[in-house]
């Protein structure tokens, strides 16, 4: 049933296109910013998982931490130092700030791990479970779960916990959140770092399974941005589910005209989203 | 500035006497075409402040054509500029007509995965070359074919094209239409509230930098008698683009020719000095100034000047 | 009637921020519209110039059902509206700033530049006319939306505390120019905190009191409503009308 295999297969990459993808919708929820650098966290969490594996010899445990902590400490600090800056600015210095790091940091990782693509050598999850005929290589399905997982532990975070009330009273209204003694900057820090963050454990899932270079960076951040359309402007949930069809409609597309389409595929569906429900999913009209 | 205009006018009409051989004169060109696409650009990016960082894909489209109209047709390839303009016309009312009804992100979102789509299309597409790209006439057939042994006709054209564009950009500052896109980049709420037909304006705007960076792509196309996805459409055609303008001044008349007029030279300083491979290390250059701008001067050069320049003024008078 | 709002309501989500307000106003009116901070007297606002459309209700400018339209054709039919929190373009100079709203009227620029010009000197702004708005302060600002709004040939003008925050002497200049707006046949529509501006300038009073109208009348009678003075106009005013 290869149609099967293909349609779980997206699925599962999907998951992890949610899991980076809420980041990104959270900041934008909450500030109203497009973060242009944010493929680029996920493809330093996937180089992160690297340095872990070859110069550690660490586990999916080891590098997925990691790798969240490496970038959640990039994302808080970005923030201090850039984007606390130019959020109260033009239009054309706050989207010129995250493209200008998205080169930076992009080409950088050129400079440093030079262009060709690398893989990760890890022995711990290995071999394939068969499942009704559908064959799901483990560090796959691992990844998978494990995404799905992390999205809704963020969901959460955001909704059950106090940090996370705080997120969203920022999110809501900045001035009532000062008000109620919530300082703002600090929780515009910890939304960088827990977007950052999970951009940054998303890619050492994906390390698991795909190979990579620097490239792939663009790639992610275009997927993100049409994840987060899709889902709707802020929703976490949205996102989560916008995650999975996205990943759904990218193997299929691959399945049905090819693996060069499956990115047209997307984008093409991205400008007509534009065209017909920029809302998307869970966002209001 | 009296004498300003005319001095600059001059200094690049005589500049392949003053600087003469290839060498000089293909920077020239480089110059030229740097400042040409950046001021296309900044019609949209600068002044309406619709910050696209998907331009490319005008810039494809205008370089592709003209070599398509060759390549199938045995056409001089001058003949393919009108198409390109009209399919960058099209082009742009495709991503500008829902993405201007919406907040700017999606805007910018939407240039970028445009151009994205388009490369990897054309990279697939043997009709007009795939990833082998398309190629001029290696010689031309007569003087229409405008293929030129020197650079020296190529830096003329290219000037009387900048000389276009500027004067337009010129025209529109000072018209109805020119205070309408400064409204909108100052204040789009109040600029509403005044009639300003914002996303009418917003569409005139994008299409009319859709049609210099298309012309600016058919200039390069038919200069170089090559095209490929990566040139046409590859995001540095749109960093390029962008980081001239900005760092010139974007939303001034000038700051594009400011910007080419730093970075052209340092982009042939770092590629000399670099090497090959490390056009990489150039690049990284190129964010670390985006970033720096974004923080600390999103006005560029131009603000930095008018900033610095009455200080500056106020020290000459009280020595 | 010039402007008439009828059962007017806007929520944002679960949040009633109108509700069922009504709006009459002839032309050639000025009307004062209070109300304590968070009564939706800016909402309310927002809905009749075009910048929100109401979730029920219906907003008519002479004759003309301008409900669902947008901002831009409410300017162009004639209404214009200057905005709580001052939103000058700050890079563009003052002189331009005003050719803005002229262009609306006029569309070359030298027409425009006349016209703006005109209006600057009519305001006061003249000798800031080449200034950066940036270089304004508030009372400044506050001026200039006025000067730029009336650039664009309004026939009614919703003005949102376009007189707040100034000394005394910049107030009295503020309401006489008012005056000399209403005295050229502007129908006015101004919010404001300011009693004495109410006072002095409205012919007539809404007074707006979580989401709708609790009361209105002449100054006067609203001044003496038992129901407005607790809602709204609490001990300053009472202090003031026990004062021998």
């Amino acid at each position: 049933m290869l149609l099967a295999q293909v349609i779980v297969g997206g699925l599962l990459l999907g998951a992890i296109y949610a899991l980076f993808s809420s980041g990104l919708t959270l900041i934008w929820g909450m500030m109203n910013f497009i973060n242009f650098a944010h493929g680029e966290f996920v493809m330093l969490g996937m180089y992160v998982a690297l340095l872990v594996v070859v110069w550690l010899g660490g586990g999916p445990a080891a590098f997925g931490f990691a790798a969240a902590f490496a970038l959640f400490v990039l994302g808080v600090v970005v923030y201090l130092s850039l984007i606390r800056h130019v959020m109260r600015g033009p239009m054309l210095a706050q989207i010129l700030s995250t493209f200008g790091l998205a080169l930076l940091l992009r080409y950088t990782a050129f400079w440093i791990f030079s262009a060709n693509f690398v893989s990760l050598p890890q022995v711990s999850l290995s071999g394939t479970l068969n499942v009704a005929g559908i064959l799901m290589p483990v560090p796959q399905l691992v990844a998978g779960v494990a995404a799905i997982a992390l999205t809704f532990a963020l969901h959460l975070l955001l909704t059950r916990t106090t940090v996370g009330s705080q997120l969203l009273a920022v999110a809501e209204d900045r001035n009532a959140a000062m008000l109620m003694g919530i300082r703002p900057d600090r929780m515009q820090a910890l939304a960088w770092g827990l977007a950052a963050g999970s951009a940054g454990i998303a890619g050492a899932l994906m390390a698991m399974s795909y190979p990579w270079s620097p490239s792939v960076g663009e790639t992610f951040g275009l997927t993100a941005f049409v994840v987060v359309t899709l889902g709707g402007f802020g929703s976490v949930p949205g996102a989560m589910y916008a995650g999975l069809i996205i990943g759904l409609i990218q193997a299929l597309s691959a399945y049905w005209f090819g693996p060069i389409y499956k990115d047209i595929v997307v984008y093409a569906l991205f400008v007509a989203l534009l065209w017909l429900r920029p809302q998307g999913l869970m966002g209001k009209a | 500035m009296k004498w300003g205009l005319p001095a600059l006018a001059a200094l690049l009409l005589f500049y392949p006497f003053i600087l003469t051989g290839p060498f000089y004169w293909d920077i020239g060109v480089a110059f030229l075409l740097a400042a040409i696409s950046a001021s296309a650009w900044n019609i949209v990016g600068g002044y309406a402040g619709q910050v696209s960082v998907g331009h490319s894909m005008f810039f494809g489209v205008g370089a592709y054509t003209p070599l398509l109209f060759y390549h199938l047709w045995g056409l001089p390839p001058v003949a393919g500029v009108p198409a390109g303009i009209l399919v960058s016309l099209g082009l742009a009312l495709v991503v500008g007509m829902p993405t201007f009804r919406l907040q700017g992100h999606y805007f910018s979102m939407a240039t970028i995965a445009v151009a994205e789509l388009i490369r990897i299309f054309v990279g697939t597409w043997d009709l007009v070359g795939a990833a082998i790209g398309l190629q001029g006439p290696a010689v031309g057939r007569g003087w229409w074919d405008l293929t030129f042994r020197s650079e020296l006709p190529y830096y003329y054209i290219f000037l009387a094209v900048l000389a276009v564009v500027l004067y337009t950009t010129f025209e529109v500052e000072r018209s109805r239409f020119g205070y309408y896109l400064r409204a909108i980049k100052a204040g789009e709420r109040a600029a509403r509230s005044l009639g300003v037909p914002v996303r009418e304006t917003k569409l005139k705007a994008l299409m009319l930098s859709a049609l210099f960076t298309s012309l600016a792509g058919s200039l390069y196309s038919i200069k170089t008698g090559f095209i490929d996805p990566e040139s046409g459409f590859g995001i540095l055609v749109s960093v390029q683009m962008v980081i001239v303008a900005a760092l010139g001044g974007a939303g001034a008349l000038f700051g594009p020719l400011v910007g080419a007029l730093i970075l052209v030279p340092l982009q042939t300083a770092t590629n000399t000095w670099f090497g090959g491979g490390g056009s990489g290390l150039t690049y990284i250059l190129y964010g670390g100034i985006i970033v720096l701008l974004a923080r600390f001067e999103p006005g560029g050069m131009h603000e930095w000047w008018q900033r610095v320049a009455p200080l500056l003024a106020r020290r000459k008078h009280a020595a | 009637m010039l402007l008439s709002a009828q059962n007017v309501s806007k929520s944002f989500g679960s949040f009633l921020a109108v509700r069922g307000a009504d709006l009459a106003v002839a032309e050639g009116e000025i009307i004062g519209l209070i109300g304590p901070n968070g009564a939706g007297k800016s909402t309310f606002f927002n809905c009749l110039a075009g910048d929100t459309v109401p979730t029920t209700g219906r907003v008519l400018f002479d004759g003309v059902d301008v409900t669902r339209s947008s901002a831009e054709v409410h300017a162009r039919a004639g209404i214009g509206r200057t905005f709580q929190v001052p939103a000058t373009f700050e890079d563009m100079t003052v002189l331009d700033n005003v050719m803005v709203g002229a262009f609306l009227r006029h569309r070359h620029r030298d027409d425009a530049r006349e016209s703006a010009l005109r209006i600057i000197e009519m305001t006061g702004l003249a000798r800031q006319s080449a200034q950066r708005a940036r270089s304004l302060g508030t009372p400044g600002r506050k001026r200039l939306e006025i000067a730029r709004v009336l650039a664009t040939g309004p026939r009614l003008m919703l003005l949102d505390e376009a007189l707040a925050g100034l000394t005394p002497t910049e107030l009295q200049q503020a309401i006489a120019l008012v005056r000399r707006i209403h005295e050229l046949g502007m129908t006015l529509v101004i919010v404001e905190h300011i009693m004495e501006v109410i006072m002095t300038l409205a012919q007539r009073v809404l007074v707006f009191n979580q989401g709708h109208v609790i009361a209105h009348g002449k100054p006067r009678e609203i001044v003496a409503n038992e129901a407005v003075i607790e809602a709204y106009l609490g001990r300053g005013h009472r202090r003031r009308r026990q004062a021998p």
